[in-house]
């Protein structure tokens, strides 16, 4: 294999970072005391997908008086003349931060390829290439490698296929995955790491006699096979045992807020999950991914759209507020989309099928300009009338909006440059301010 | 017990002895001798003995038993060993014994161990992840490949054979099989490669060339390679071979040529290197391909598998770029061809070179300590290495004396083994110098199921064994645990720290529970994933 991993100079330097070390003996305080949360601002994404395949005409692009419009009714926005579906009233509310992209174009319609090409920016299988994810990408731009937090959180995460992985950026930019409990009572919103919690009866002392031992163990195996290798373990090892010993530096204790505050998030899993991505942005994560699975609406449309929006309203418009009332919006960027939209046309199923030639996504906060439509899909909504959108313009354009060069390259274990978004790519100008470099280009 | 029969390593000379005189003279060639494993043993370090003499470099000492043993169960059977096995390799004390053991994993098929067969199938997949790498889906359909691989490897079928199947395998036009199909199900033929790879002419000409001939034509798909002398010809001409191959139908076509999409050039079959192919009569395409690959005049081609072998066994290939020879020194070269030639003489036999390698002193020598610098290593001495996430598997199953078959609720029927696989392949590297784990997998194996029932007075089949054997007192006791986990017993430091550790606990129970602790840490420890 070629020698283009940067990994463990990666991992070196974090050892170096936390050169300051790890007491072992009474670890569990003194290091939750060293994780309070920090509140320095960064930059960050938050991807709210919409698993399934979310239907654009009753949600952003509807065809209020066009058989294809269905029953679904429009109502104004706090942006005169822009008009979205009545089963999103908090979201209506935000638009002068949200940007609406009516013209997105792609050419996938297979859930599990069209996942791929919209988390990676690219079709799956081209030239045997394994292309990071969006959140890996933007992890590994926006990320700081001393936060106890990894990166890259993905909170409940379904998706069809397999996607959102680090590809060839590898492990220190894959997702922690965050789960939830679907035995919790309290609507489902349980949300925890997978194996973070010692296993129930080993209690406190028995963990920290354990890790005594390994500490010993370590630095007796360091001393007696010195190399990259060795240091690597012990700096994950020693950033496995902060998440245990800061429990993830306490993000996940959301009972620390307010219950009106939960409240307005939703008790759904959906909306405890974008209060957490809340909680993690503001410890330091790069990227949150928070899904609501559901989309995938073949029959029944308008019913399941209604009470799918009625988990993603609140808890999205909560969001927005929440993070603007922190000062929190203009650095995180907000994406709403999916793997492709859905058929104009109803079914007989009063469904809608899977659509990728003429769809929306809806980008917000971060640098985009809102209070703005782009491009039409006409009175049919089956085809793009003006201004197409394709997926390396969407990538340039998140980019360039959350401040990132998107012709920054990574190296693929083949040797190739891949820049983050393709290089055919033009940022939607309207969206977002264009940098020199990029227009000289 | 086993190693303990004079009479058994005496067998074993033999088989060695028989299987060369049994050899058949390849029709085409004139016949060579091959040489003895001990005597490839001995070419090999007399090369580099004499390169670290140039280079003026101190080779590390000779690793003890114990460490060769690790060594050795790791790196041909992908397992650690078991207590009993060693104790039984560490209390014998015959002079030829590393070389038998070699031999006994790589040959002897007796049950209950069965290296040979356990053997073929570490080697199936370390095949498996170098000829598909990565962890796309793609990568995980190729494990489908295994089950076919490990015959090959079983049945010791000569090298260049084994490639010329892989290289002109049919499906008999069977489609794509889907990417998230799950191949555990069902082992696929050599066919299966093709799919993996993507089913298509221009993957097939980039995966085959670097696979086979440890060539990079890929980028040359599109324009000139950039540093390399290969053109886009080249890589056309490659892809012309594999015409045959459409949407996952892996068939040969009629006519040797291939156009690009979206281009007017039409690219006729040709060798790497320009040379057109001339696709003899009742030959296919690929057949041809096969022919002109495995010849012994192609360098490329034994080269490139002894460098694979090499970097299995040593950390690093003898050239590190194993997938791109054209980034190898001269020095490199020079010494890598020249092993290939001695394994062209060997009729291409997997298990002759595996054991020379191993039967070396350079094979048993201690890791080099490597500064933070990301200087290169000095030639032929070994990195640590790091598990891959199957030998991961293995050793936990050996340690925590899991059970095996489907009625005991084995791990590897009930999903915790692709659990841990899975999750560990997040985070495997191609390169098995490099360590690149993450928070979640160290989070597995901190608290996961597999670990959390080890360490469980009640569950765990280790520690009962351990604490319920009236036998052995408190140091026993802790010696057993380090020869389950790390296959050593423990240095004096150890003793006593850990010892301490027993003792000063409050009572009986507690001091049950502080074993657990250090069973936990062993397993827990870099000395369990990291191999020395």
């Amino acid at each position: 294999m070629s020698r283009t991993d940067f990994t463990r100079r990666d991992f070196i330097k974090l050892s170096l970072a936390s050169a300051f070390g790890v007491s072992y003996s009474g670890w569990l305080p003194r290091l939750a005391q060293a994780a309070e949360a920090a509140g320095v601002k960064h930059k960050a994404v938050i991807l709210l997908w919409m698993t399934g395949g979310p239907t654009q005409t009753d949600t952003f692009d509807l065809k209020v008086g066009h058989p294809n419009g269905g029953p679904s009714k429009a109502i104004e926005t706090a942006v005169s003349g822009i008009q979205i579906s009545e089963n999103l009233p908090g979201v209506a509310a935000q638009m002068k931060d949200l940007a609406i992209i009516r013209s997105l174009t792609t050419a996938e319609g297979d859930h599990d390829r069209a996942t791929r090409l919209m988390l990676t920016g690219h079709r799956p299988g081209q030239e045997g290439i394994n292309y990071p994810s969006l959140g890996s990408l933007f992890a590994k731009e926006l990320g700081d490698a001393t936060n106890d937090l990894p990166p890259y959180v993905s909170v409940s995460s379904f998706r069809f296929g397999d996607a959102g992985g680090p590809g060839f950026l590898g492990p220190n930019y894959a997702p922690l995955v965050v789960s939830g409990d679907s035995r919790d009572p309290e609507a489902r919103a349980n949300l925890s790491i997978e194996n973070l919690k010692a296993p129930p009866g080993v209690s406190k002392e028995s963990m920290e006699k354990r890790f005594e031992i390994s500490k010993f163990l370590q630095d007796d195996f360091a001393n007696r096979a010195k190399g990259p290798s060795t240091k690597a373990h012990k700096a994950n090892f020693d950033r496995a045992m902060r998440m245990i010993a800061t429990n993830a530096k306490g993000a996940f204790k959301l009972d620390e807020e307010t219950a009106a505050l939960r409240d307005k998030y939703g008790r759904s899993q959906f909306g405890q999950g974008c209060l957490l991505a809340r909680r993690l942005v503001e410890r330091g994560a790069a990227f949150v991914e928070v899904t609501l699975d559901g989309w995938d609406t073949h029959g029944d449309n308008f019913n399941a759209v209604k009470g799918l929006c009625a988990t993603l309203d609140p808890a999205w418009s909560t969001l927005m507020t929440d993070l603007r009332e922190r000062g929190l919006l203009e650095s995180t960027l907000i994406v709403w989309m999916g793997e492709f939209g859905r058929t104009p046309k109803i079914n007989n199923n009063a469904g809608r099928d899977h659509f990728p030639a003429a769809w929306s996504t809806v980008l917000g906060g971060g640098g985009v300009k809102g209070g703005q439509v782009i491009g039409d899909t006409g009175k049919a909504g089956t085809e793009v009338t003006n201004r197409p959108v394709k997926i390396a313009d969407l990538y340039a354009t998140m980019c360039a909006s959350i401040g990132v060069n998107p012709d920054t390259e990574n190296i693929s274990p083949e040797g190739r440059p891949i820049p983050l978004a393709d290089r055919s790519g033009k940022i939607i100008e309207e969206i977002t301010a264009v940098p020199e470099k990029r227009k000289k280009a | 017990m086993f190693l303990k029969t004079p009479c058994l390593m005496l067998a074993l000379v033999l088989i060695d002895a028989t299987s060369v005189t049994a050899d058949e003279p390849a029709a085409a060639r004139p016949e060579v001798s091959r040489l003895t494993t001990e005597n490839l043993a001995r070419w090999i370090d007399e090369r580099f003995a004499t390169a670290w003499q140039e280079a003026k470099i101190d080779p590390p000492a000779l690793i003890d038993d114990a460490t060769f043993l690790k060594r050795t169960s790791l790196d041909l059977t992908g397992s650690i060993p078991s207590v009993s096995q060693a104790r039984d390799f560490l209390d014998y004390a015959g002079e030829h014994r590393r070389g038998t053991l070699v031999d006994r994993l790589l040959n002897d098929p007796r049950r209950p161990e069965k290296y040979a067969e356990r053997t073929a199938a570490h080697w199936a997949t370390v095949w498996r992840r170098m000829m598909v790498p990565g962890n796309s889906q793609e990568a995980r359909m190729a494990v489908g490949l295994e089950p076919w691989l490990k015959e090959q490897f079983n049945a010791n079928v000569p090298y260049d054979e084994l490639a010329r199947k892989l290289v002109t395998a049919t499906n008999d036009g069977q489609a794509m099989m889907p990417v998230n199909a799950r191949p555990r199900v069902q082992g696929g033929g050599p066919a299966l490669f093709f799919q993996a790879i993507g089913g298509k002419p221009e993957s097939a000409a980039s995966s085959v060339s670097r696979v086979f001939l440890g060539v990079r034509i890929g980028c040359a798909e599109c324009h000139n390679h950039p540093f390399a002398d290969w053109k886009q010809s080249d890589f056309w001409g490659m892809a012309a071979f594999f015409s045959g191959i459409k949407n996952g139908a892996i068939n040969d076509a009629v006519t040797a040529t291939i156009r690009p999409e979206n281009s007017t050039v039409e690219y006729a079959a040709a060798f790497l290197g320009g040379e057109p192919a001339r696709i003899g009569k009742g030959r296919t395409p690929r057949e041809t391909l096969a022919d002109w690959m495995v010849a012994p005049e192609n360098s490329l081609f034994a080269a490139t598998a002894v460098n694979r072998v090499w970097q299995h066994l040593l950390g690093r290939g003898m050239t590190d770029s194993v997938d791109d020879l054209d980034k190898a020194s001269p020095a490199e070269r020079k010494i890598l061809d020249d092993l290939a030639k001695l394994f062209v003489d060997a009729k291409f036999d997997l298990r002759w070179l595996i054991a020379g390698i191993c039967k070396s002193q350079l094979y048993q020598r201690e890791c080099i300590v490597l500064d933070d610098t990301d200087a290169e290593p000095p030639p032929g001495l070994r990195p640590i290495k790091t598990l891959s996430p199957e030998q991961v598997f293995n050793s936990l199953e050996q340690a925590l004396s899991l059970p095996v078959a489907r009625a005991d609720g084995s791990a590897r029927f009930n999903g915790l083994r692709d659990q841990l696989i899975s999750r560990m392949n997040e985070a495997a590297s191609n390169n098995p110098d490099e360590f690149r784990a993450g928070i979640p997998q160290a989070l597995l194996l901190m608290n996961g199921r597999l670990t959390t029932e080890a360490t469980d007075l009640d569950q765990s089949r280790t520690l009962r064994g351990v604490l319920d054997a009236p036998f052995l007192d408190t140091e026993a006791k802790l010696t057993t645990l380090y020869l389950a986990t790390l296959s050593r017993p423990p240095r004096a430091e150890e003793k006593k720290f850990l010892l301490e550790h027993i003792r000063k606990q409050a009572d009986g129970d507690k001091q049950k529970q502080a074993y657990a602790e250090i069973f936990w840490g062993l397993l827990n420890s870099p000395e369990f994933v990291l191999e020395k």
